[in-house]
């Protein structure tokens, strides 16, 4: 309860202007909102490590500064604001429920109060450092008696645990475990309602599978990623990574879905390295999806866009990255060399991952039945290409078999610690992939033909019609 | 192929991709329902529960045996009980990776007719004064 109450109020509440400004009406607004309160926890943990104070004086200052933005844009954009395209507040409620629900359900194991041990030796070691302040966070990550603990890791999580133990001091270690595990729910709530909008523009069936899918991935994140109950952060930046694909790369283009994308990709970002790489990755296929890149303008403007697309989302997550190395602190896994050939360790590799990824030929499978059969069906729903999910998804796991490939850990023992956890990433994106299917194929299974256009969001019903403006119109101005 | 065929055509992808779906996601929500429930035996509480005594114990009897801000050596630091001395000291003393620029030194004794692998977690109601946490002592020497 104690940890409900920080999510709520220590994270949810300052995250909540800056989420209904980018989400407005949507589901995704309820498990946004802490994620951003959690991603100005990070904000502050990197301005405490590179220019001083404590945590709790640098979140404020972080969470007042971004509300005040907030306001400010939406007192100045007025009436030129993007209007909100989505299903019916009933929709919305019952989306809430039943992805709330079926996180309950997993949620229920914090009852046995298991930590870790990566959640003691990383992340509670972590949350304590961030609450010392910027001496103790400084001293602690350069002190060489502390190297098991990967202290060149990203602070959101041990941020949420500093918060927390602000909150409620030290009295229950677990806290910080119970932090980690609701901001995964989270994450995976963003996951959920993505999965929900696929079908919020399709006929009543669909709208169901799409709900019932949402809440099927809520199920099934926990299922890939059992370790996250323990406090293992895994499963958080590879269900953030996951929302910034579904909003970014999925569903269709609109200033929303972008910038529910770009936080999820933040929040990746400075959860682990490996959510850094894979949020720059999909940083730059959302960069490719929404073409700023390509649109004509004078030079400068086109970089400026390069900037705001790629490398602003991710600026949190650099800035940690340069800072940690300009403190002199290094990863562990290319210490040294391995005394393994590349081949050998490619041959683990492979073995060890194709392991954990039993899902891709079923998910193969639907895809190209999907593609033979459904085309014509996700382009109705303005849903982009899956090639955007799988080159996501392929991009990642390449960044991490070249990691394994090319560090300098003993390989055979290295996968056994982590790969099941390195590819929580790619399990959840292909159940996901899968559910969208799912939802296309439900909707394709009850219009009556091919040309029947999918109906009209609820909302965009009771609107007067013209003039509507498209959003692709809005992303090209 | 006429449009007859063309449309039970997709009927039957249709079908295929909700059953694949279906099986798929049902397999895996099957999974998470068994791995919630493996954590809910009331066996499983009880022991997740002592554990987390037992470090909360550390934690304090770290407190109540070192001055705050002294530098610390723990034994054995590499092995992964006795790194819990180390991650349980943070933000109160300052672990050290040589003995000889330590004040203290941090040892793990279990108790009698115990190693300390696997970590000993016994009955014994926790006493962080005096160091006692369930089947481990914490030993605190100055050096």
């Amino acid at each position: 309860m104690r940890a409900l109450f920080v999510l709520v109020v220590g994270l949810g509440a300052p995250g909540l202007l800056p989420a209904l400004a980018v989400a407005r009406r949507s589901p995704v607004v309820v498990f946004l909102a802490p994620l951003i309160g959690a991603l100005m926890a990070a904000v502050a943990a990197v301005i405490e490590l590179g220019l001083g104070g404590s945590l709790p004086a640098d979140y404020a200052a972080v969470a007042v500064t971004a509300n005040l933005a907030v306001i400010a844009w939406w007192l100045a954009a007025g009436r030129s604001r993007p209007q909100w395209a989505g299903p019916a507040r009933e929709w919305s409620v019952v989306t809430v429920v039943v992805v709330l629900s079926c996180l309950a359900v997993s949620l229920n194991a914090l009852r046995s109060p298991g930590i870790g041990w990566d959640a003691n030796s990383i992340w509670l070691t972590h949350a304590m450092m961030v609450y010392g302040g910027h001496h103790e966070l400084l001293t602690g990550l350069q002190n060489v008696a502390y190297q098991f603990s990967n202290p060149d890791y990203p602070p959101l999580v041990p941020a949420a645990g500093a918060l927390a133990f602000t909150f409620f001091g030290f009295a229950n270690l677990h806290l910080a475990v119970d932090m980690t595990v609701l901001l995964s729910a989270c994450a995976l709530g963003v996951v959920g309602t993505g999965i929900a909008a696929t079908g919020s523009r399709g006929h009543q069936p669909a709208r169901i599978a799409a709900v019932a899918g949402a809440g099927a991935i809520c199920l099934v994140g926990f299922a890939v990623g059992a370790l996250a109950i323990v406090g293992y952060t895994d499963l958080l930046w590879a269900a953030a990574a996951v929302g910034a694909v579904i909003w970014g790369l999925v569903l269709p283009h609109s200033p929303q879905a972008l910038g529910v994308a770009w936080i999820c990709a933040a929040v990746a970002s400075l959860t682990k390295n490996e959510g850094l790489t894979t949020a720059l990755i999909i940083l730059v296929l959302i960069a490719l999806r929404y073409r700023p890149l390509s649109r004509p303008g004078p030079a400068a403007r086109t970089w400026a866009e390069r900037v705001a697309f790629v490398v602003l989302p991710a600026l949190p997550g650099l800035c940690w990255a340069g800072l940690i190395r300009r403190i002199g602190v290094h990863d562990a896994f290319f210490r040294s060399a391995s005394t393994e050939s590349p081949l050998t360790r490619a041959g683990a590799t492979i073995a060890g991952m194709a392991a954990h990824l039993a899902v891709a030929p079923v998910a193969l499978a639907v895809l190209l039945a999907g593609c033979w059969f459904l085309r014509a069906d996700r382009q109705r729903a303005q849903l982009a290409n899956p090639a955007w999910l799988w080159i996501a998804c392929l991009g990642s796991l390449v960044i991490i078999f070249a990691t394994y490939v090319a560090g300098g850990l003993e390989i055979h023992s290295w996968l056994l610690n982590s790969v099941n956890r390195t590819t929580i990433f790619a399990q959840v994106l292909l159940y996901s992939e899968i559910a969208i299917w799912l939802v296309i194929a439900v909707e394709g299974a009850v219009s009556r033909a091919d040309s029947e256009p999918f109906t009209r969001t609820d909302s965009e019903r009771s609107r007067p019609q013209p003039p509507v403006r498209t959003t692709s119109d809005q992303l090209r101005r | 192929m006429g449009e007859h065929s063309r449309r039970i055509g997709k009927r039957i992808g249709c079908a295929g991709i909700i059953s694949a779906a279906a099986v798929t996601l049902g397999l895996s929500v099957h999974h998470d329902l068994q791995v919630t429930a493996a954590a809910l035996t009331p066996a499983s509480i009880k022991q997740e529960t002592a554990a987390l005594r037992q470090e909360e114990c550390l934690y304090r009897a770290i407190r109540l045996l070192v001055p705050k801000g002294a530098t610390v050596y723990v034994n054995a630091p590499r092995f992964q009980p006795t790194q819990r001395l180390a991650e349980l000291s943070t933000s109160w003393a300052v672990p050290q990776a040589s003995l000889a620029n330590a004040q203290y030194r941090l040892s793990l004794v279990p108790a009698h007719g115990y190693g300390i692998v696997p970590f000993p977690l016994t009955g014994t109601p926790p006493d962080p004064a005096h160091g006692q946490c369930s089947g481990v002592t914490l030993e605190v020497r100055r050096r």
